[in-house]
């Protein structure tokens, strides 16, 4: 449940104002082989072992709707999104990411959640042109030799609207 | 725009279109009479001038102008009575109200829906100014004699102390003369209106003449003299000063201290007093507010009688109390009655507990259940309006269409009283509206010696009427006119190619329900007021959208009948639980007419190897749900599984399913609307439930799921 995007500002002990490093919050999770991030700011939750009612006629990357306390959440499989092949998960192993993109919830299907990385906004590289794929709009080196994508949350909820 | 911006646009509205319907109401029965009683005019001025204020203050100029002259013109008849308008004048009256009522009522909905206004509202205005001048210039001296009586009888304070300076007798310091724009007319009603706005600041002050919103005559003595603001402290000037150079038709004001400031408290207690009087003397108030407040504060004042004025128009003077709430407030609220009538099944059949035996508990449950079945109740009443809002509506089209078609008919409404839930009768507004003009316009006979030829009442009749039977609200709009003739109807349709299968099979039945295919409109002509290209399809289409049906009956040369069968409520529906492998769909039970097992010999086959079913003497396509739907299942046999006949609207079928669970009452959940984008409306789901156990059912819709079917 973390919602606090962080702006951290440093200061000095003699209290001038110094340079604002502007760090925001990723949780990162692989899925196909792949490790993700995603911001903290969309992040509502993080949920296993949750039946997924499947839905007819939608494409099979919708696997379907959930009940989240009341609340109707349509689920995507991000392995599906990306065009990989699908890998039969057993119910109690689906990793659902509950995600909140300008008041729109969706859940993601992820391998699985790996951490929650501070990083600062410059260290964001874009994606090299030649290598632009959906639902990345961005890349983070983190320390130890470890590049993570991040999942563009935008075009996820908007694909849809074009799809 | 900001939050508070936003509510009080929200106020705006819904206090102005409640006004605006009152207005309506009273149009429309006085005009029976064609007669504006007392307390019509008083009522009509009292909206108007709220209107006035409201609009002013939100600055919807235009609004505020036309409601301003409406309200000039029934000052002047307030004043002089309805007697002295000549009755061919009156005729002209009604219609003048009606159109700047349409007028105001156009420009309210250019409010709602955040378009700019009209700039340009001279024509009206002018027609109301030039109403005015004729109605006033026929009985000038009858005015006259009148506004003589009145000065006589306007409290002294004004008249007596009008001496040095022709500045008036009163104790405080400092006097603000204001000079209105010479011929701007009206002095006195913008005197009050700066009034008004100065009782914003929330100071005291007094002014002279006393009697502007009463006493037309005192428009002369402002105009002579000027108008007068007496106020008690220096610092008010500047404030005062702020808000009358923000007025408009204002000249001029000067500041003059008063010479005579050395009165005794006593005469200051006196004077104030006296204000009082004359406050609460005002010959207008119809029904004194009980709980005024002793202290002239004349705004409690009005807003207390505007209160008991608004209470009155529905029943006498006691005060309802009613509050205005926003309906996403309800439909939170029926949202978290749906969840506790969810959870309190889940606690209740909780898997933990069964097969216990716990007495103190159940008696505990049973208790919860009653209470949450009351709670459930109650929610769902809040959202239920009395269709009356609409029936009034019609109430004017008939009114207008009878006068340009010049067509004698009369309405007569039945069952106005009948509750539905608000989002439906939101929507059955229009569908209603186009048939009752369908009615005028097309079923009603042109003349009267048509109908006396016919051996029918010469004065036509179209009977609104509302019922309520079980789950649905049934809505009928009858007419005594032409009725409608098959044949006609068949070759139209024939014509417009929109048939289906040869002329002669078609039943009368069937005939009648061509009516409501797009394509099709029986009258040629385009007129003012049906056949603007929207049929009857778009009414079976707007009625269906809140899950309603049409049907049309019709007897050749005695009338025709136009039945719309509405569900009580969207937001619970009586549903049967299906099985279909591991999926669990809901179907309305409104739906469903019979569910049977059939044999493989029931079954039979068309060329495409479509499967059809025989039930009491029709046939009827089968769909298999697990085919539509693609969901894995291991009954497969038509002898398995069981078939549910369903039927919506016109469209009657077969669906082929696992097993029946059992039926439920569920709340209706609309599917998250990031899934919109798949155009899931149109596969035959309308939205979603969670079931006791927290697992998810599929709520059905009947007619788009066999469109979908068929492609």
């Amino acid at each position: 449940m973390a919602e606090d995007t962080k702006i951290v500002v440093d200061e000095d002990l003699d209290g001038t104002a110094e340079v604002e490093v502007e760090k925001e919050r990723f949780l990162t999770f692989r899925s196909a082989d792949l490790t993700f991030a995603v911001n903290t700011k969309y992040v509502i939750e993080i949920i296993t072992n949750h039946a997924i009612t499947t839905l007819p006629m939608v494409p099979n990357y919708i696997k379907g709707i959930i009940n989240l306390r009341g609340q109707i959440i349509p689920i995507v499989d991000i392995r599906l999104r990306l065009g990989k092949p699908s890998v039969d998960m057993e119910g109690s192993d689906i990793c659902i990411i509950v995600l909140d993109i300008d008041s729109i919830s969706v859940g993601i299907v992820v391998d699985s959640v790996s951490q929650v990385v501070d990083s600062e906004l410059s260290k964001i590289s874009p994606v090299p042109v030649n290598n632009q794929q959906e639902l990345v709009n961005g890349m983070i080196s983190l320390d130890v030799n470890n590049v993570v994508l991040l999942l563009d949350c935008q075009q996820l909820v908007d694909s849809q609207m074009m799809a | 725009m900001d939050n508070g911006t936003d509510s009080m646009l929200d106020m705006y509205l819904f206090e102005t279109n409640s006004l605006m319907e009152q207005l309506d109401e009273l149009l429309i029965e006085a005009e029976k009479v064609e007669e504006f009683s007392t307390d019509d005019v008083n009522e009509i001025f009292r909206i108007m001038h709220t209107i006035k204020g409201s609009s002013a203050m939100m600055e919807f100029t235009s609004l505020n102008q036309i409601a301003h002259h409406i309200e000039d013109l029934f000052f002047y008849i307030r004043e002089n009575g309805m007697d002295s308008i000549a009755p061919e004048l009156k005729k002209n009256l009604f219609n003048l109200m009606f159109k700047s009522t349409d007028m105001l009522r156009s420009e309210i909905e250019k409010v709602e829906n955040n378009e700019p206004l009209t700039e340009n509202i001279d024509s009206i205005i002018g027609e109301i100014n030039s109403f005015l001048n004729k109605i006033s210039d026929a009985d000038t001296s009858d005015d006259a004699a009148q506004a003589n009586g009145e000065e006589t009888d306007a409290p002294s304070v004004a008249e007596l102390n009008m001496e040095l300076a022709n500045c008036p007798d009163d104790p405080a310091p400092f006097f603000i003369k204001v000079i209105f724009e010479e011929g701007c007319g009206m002095e006195n009603l913008r005197a009050f209106m700066l009034v008004n706005a100065l009782q914003d600041l929330q100071m005291e002050f007094r002014f002279y003449p006393d009697d502007v919103e009463t006493n037309s005559a005192s428009a002369q003595t402002i105009v002579d003299k000027g108008f007068f603001l007496a106020l008690q402290e220096e610092s008010h000037i500047e404030k005062v000063i702020g808000v009358i150079s923000g007025t408009s038709h204002i000249q001029s004001y000067e500041v003059i201290e008063n010479a005579r400031n050395k009165k005794d408290k006593e005469a200051a207690q006196e004077d104030v007093q006296k204000t009082e009087v004359a406050a609460s003397t005002k010959p207008e108030t119809p029904a004194p507010a009980p709980a005024a407040p002793p202290a002239g504060a004349r705004k409690a004042e009005n807003t207390e009688k505007a209160a008991a004025n608004n209470a009155k128009s529905h029943s006498g003077p006691v005060k309802q109390s009613l509050i205005s709430v926003n309906l996403s407030k309800l439909d939170a609220l029926v949202a978290i009655v749906g969840e506790i009538v969810i959870t309190e099944s889940m606690v209740t059949s909780s898997p933990d507990i069964q097969g216990l035996k716990l007495d103190n508990f159940m008696k505990s449950t049973r208790q919860l259940r009653k209470l949450t079945k009351d709670l459930q109740d109650i929610a769902m009443s809040l959202r239920m309006v009395p269709v009356s809002g609409v029936f009034q509506k019609m109430n004017r089209i008939v009114r207008d269409m009878r006068q340009k078609l010049n067509k004698d008919v009369r309405l007569t409404i039945i069952g106005e009283d009948t509750e539905l839930d608000k989002s439906i009768v939101d929507g059955i507004s229009d569908p209603i509206m186009h048939i009752v003009r369908n009615s005028m316009d097309h079923g009603v006979e042109v003349s009267k010696e048509e109908r006396i030829a016919a051996g029918k009442d010469p004065q036509a009749e179209i009977i609104l009427s509302a019922t309520h039977t079980g789950s649905e609200v049934i809505i009928k709009v009858e007419d005594d006119g032409y009725g409608m003739d098959p044949d006609k109807i068949l070759a139209k349709a024939a014509n417009n190619g929109i048939l289906t299968k040869p002329e002669s099979e078609y039943t009368k039945k069937e005939i009648l329900g061509l009516l409501l295919l797009p394509g099709f409109s029986t009258n040629e002509e385009v007129t003012e007021y049906s056949g603007r290209g929207v049929g009857m399809d778009v009414v079976k289409r707007n009625v269906e959208s809140v899950g309603g049906t049409v049907s049309i009956s019709s007897e050749l040369g005695q009338g025709s009948c136009t039945t719309l069968k509405i569900p009580l409520t969207m937001a619970i529906v009586d549903g049967m639980e299906i099985a279909v492998g591991q999926s669990m769909f809901t179907v309305p039970i409104a739906n469903i007419r019979q569910s049977f097992k059939v044999s493989n010999e029931d079954v039979v086959y068309d060329a495409e190897g479509n499967e059809i079913v025989k039930c009491m003497d029709e046939f009827y396509p089968i769909i298999r749900v697990h085919q539509l739907y693609n969901v894995e299942t291991e009954i497969t046999n038509i002898e398995d599984g069981i078939l549910i006949w369903v039927e919506a609207s016109d469209t009657s079928y077969c669906l082929f399913v696992d097993e029946l669970l059992g039926e439920q009452q569920v709340v209706v959940k609309p599917l998250p609307s990031y899934l919109n984008s798949f155009n899931i409306k149109n596969s035959g789901i309308s939205g979603c439930t969670i079931l006791g156990n927290g697992n998810i059912s599929i709520i059905l819709d009947i007619l788009s799921l066999y469109e979908m079917a068929q492609y």
